[in-house]
């Protein structure tokens, strides 16, 4: 091998290295930490939610609401719409749940009714033990 | 003194062949038009941007616990801090116009033809640079507004498989926007992004100056449509001095800029700080009627009016792709868009759907 082709050679091993070895902790030190698996549990009074009424919360971090639907029952869903992350309202008088960024509409077990969100909101376990709503 | 000192540069660096060379001989077509002035006025936007951005940054608090009060104090206690707020605030919305205006103007008098691909796509870049500032800058007061519109903006990548969410939460700095992201757009906004404009900028104007301006192609003095096989220098030996001619015409179009940015300040200071402006960001109550910014009104309407997300978002994307790439599409010679009737109506029916949607955007 020549003096000029390995010297070429040995520049681009040396330049890849530095790139790579640069290049790996630069991704790894931008992307945020990854999260523990939290096991939160939050408990409610039933007589907190009259039918027909709701309660925002947040459970794991996350904004949601607990709706009292008439015959239906409790459910807790994530307020965050599933279009574009705004925090969708509670509308009582349409006995729906609006997202103000973007006009996205879901119903009240959280599927989407109108507009531009790709699929419904998400839902949290909940269950009802005595007078308490359990959610997680 | 003053003799002194030229005599000093002029030993020392040639000041009067530079000034000469550069900028007394290097001349501009005699058709050069109103629009010709625009590169400069975003330039001296650009420059008190920075001026400005360095002055809020002396009171300014990068953290989401006390950002948006010390932006508040900017406003009330420092004094004339209102003033530097605003010009920077008011400056940011204008010189995207100015950018907008200049892009404009290029496309309408196809001056990015061969040879000028590059300038164009290096024009179009700062533009998405400019964006950048500005939708990193929006988060920094902290306020309502800020926060929500990041939320919109930094959830956009979601819609991609596989990779979208990673990008979403690099952007965020986890799952939602919080202090993390304030941090990362804060860096972004005051360390990473003026040096790529900076760069842009030099590349951008080493292209005209390599090349040669572009004269416009309308009327008797037009720029002949010849195919262009081998680099050359575009001069104009009858033209005008760039200096002092065009120098003073940029001036007073930059004097213009400052009597408009002066104007919203004194009357309509409010213009773009609407009400959510001014109320510390909740991150759980999204306010209703969220709305970008005036130019980012037309691509929110369009992805309220667009079902699928994915859809949406991708147009958009092909979109810019394809204004930046133009260039290499449009190959014919012909630079006189008045002479090409079809790329005219395409061009005004784009102009007019954008101004369409803007208003939708701003009413709806």
């Amino acid at each position: 091998m020549k003096r000029r082709k390995f010297l070429k050679s040995l520049l681009a091993v040396l330049g890849s290295t530095t790139v790579v070895s640069f290049a790996y902790p630069l991704v790894r030190f931008i992307a945020p930490p990854g999260k523990k698996a939290e096991a939160e549990r939050l408990s409610l009074r039933k007589d907190e939610i009259p039918a027909g009424e709701s309660k925002e919360i947040v459970f794991n971090n996350t904004p949601a609401i607990i709706i009292n639907r008439p015959g239906k029952g409790y459910i807790a869903l994530s307020k965050v719409c599933t279009h574009l992350g705004c925090l969708v309202e509670f509308n009582k008088e349409k006995g729906s749940l609006i997202c103000p960024c973007h006009a996205g509409e879901f119903n009240l077990d959280g599927k989407v009714l109108s507009g531009p969100p790709p699929k419904p909101l998400a839902e949290f376990p909940l269950r009802v033990e005595g007078e308490s709503i359990i959610v997680g | 003194m003053w003799q002194r000192i030229r005599n000093g540069l002029e030993t020392r660096i040639g000041l009067e062949d530079l000034i000469r060379t550069k900028l007394k001989r290097y001349s501009v077509p005699r058709n050069t038009n109103i629009f010709y002035t625009l590169g400069g006025v975003a330039l001296a936007a650009f420059i008190i941007q920075a001026v400005t951005g360095f002055f809020l940054l002396i009171y300014y608090v990068p953290h989401s616990d006390h950002a948006f009060r010390s932006v508040q104090q900017i406003m009330t206690s420092v004094p004339y801090g209102w003033l530097f707020r605003l010009m920077h605030v008011v400056g940011g919305n204008l010189i995207v116009a100015v950018v907008f205006l200049h892009m404009l103007s290029v496309f309408f008098m196809g001056s990015y033809k061969k040879p000028r691909e590059l300038t164009w796509v290096a024009g179009w870049l700062m533009l998405l640079v400019v964006l950048t500032f500005s939708l990193s800058g929006y988060l920094l007061p902290w306020s309502q507004l800020s926060y929500w519109t990041t939320t919109v903006v930094t959830a956009m990548p979601t819609t991609f498989p596989y990779v979208g969410d990673y990008i979403a939460n690099v952007l965020r700095g986890g799952e939602f926007v919080s202090g993390v992201t304030l941090n990362r757009f804060f860096a972004l906004h005051v360390a990473l992004l003026p040096p790529i404009l900076v760069l842009l900028m030099v590349v951008h104007i080493f292209l005209i100056r390599r090349i040669g301006l572009s004269s416009p192609p309308f009327g008797e003095q037009a720029e002949k449509a010849e195919p262009w096989n081998e680099y050359r220098h575009v001069s104009y030996p009858d033209g005008y001095s760039f200096y002092p001619y065009f120098v003073l015409k940029e001036l007073y179009m930059v004097l213009i800029y400052l009597v408009i940015m002066f104007f919203i300040i004194t009357f309509v200071p409010t213009l773009f700080l609407p009400e959510g402006a001014n109320i510390p960001a909740d991150p759980l109550k999204t306010p209703a009627y969220i709305k970008p910014q005036w130019y980012f009104l037309a691509p929110y309407q369009m992805l309220k009016l667009i079902p699928n997300k994915f859809l949406g978002i991708s147009i958009q994307l092909f979109l810019v792709g394809m204004f930046i790439l133009w260039p290499f599409f449009d190959t014919k010679p012909e630079r006189n868009i008045l002479k090409r009737p079809l790329l005219l109506a395409t061009f005004m029916a784009s102009l007019l759907l954008w101004v369409v949607l803007t208003i939708w955007g701003r009413s709806s």
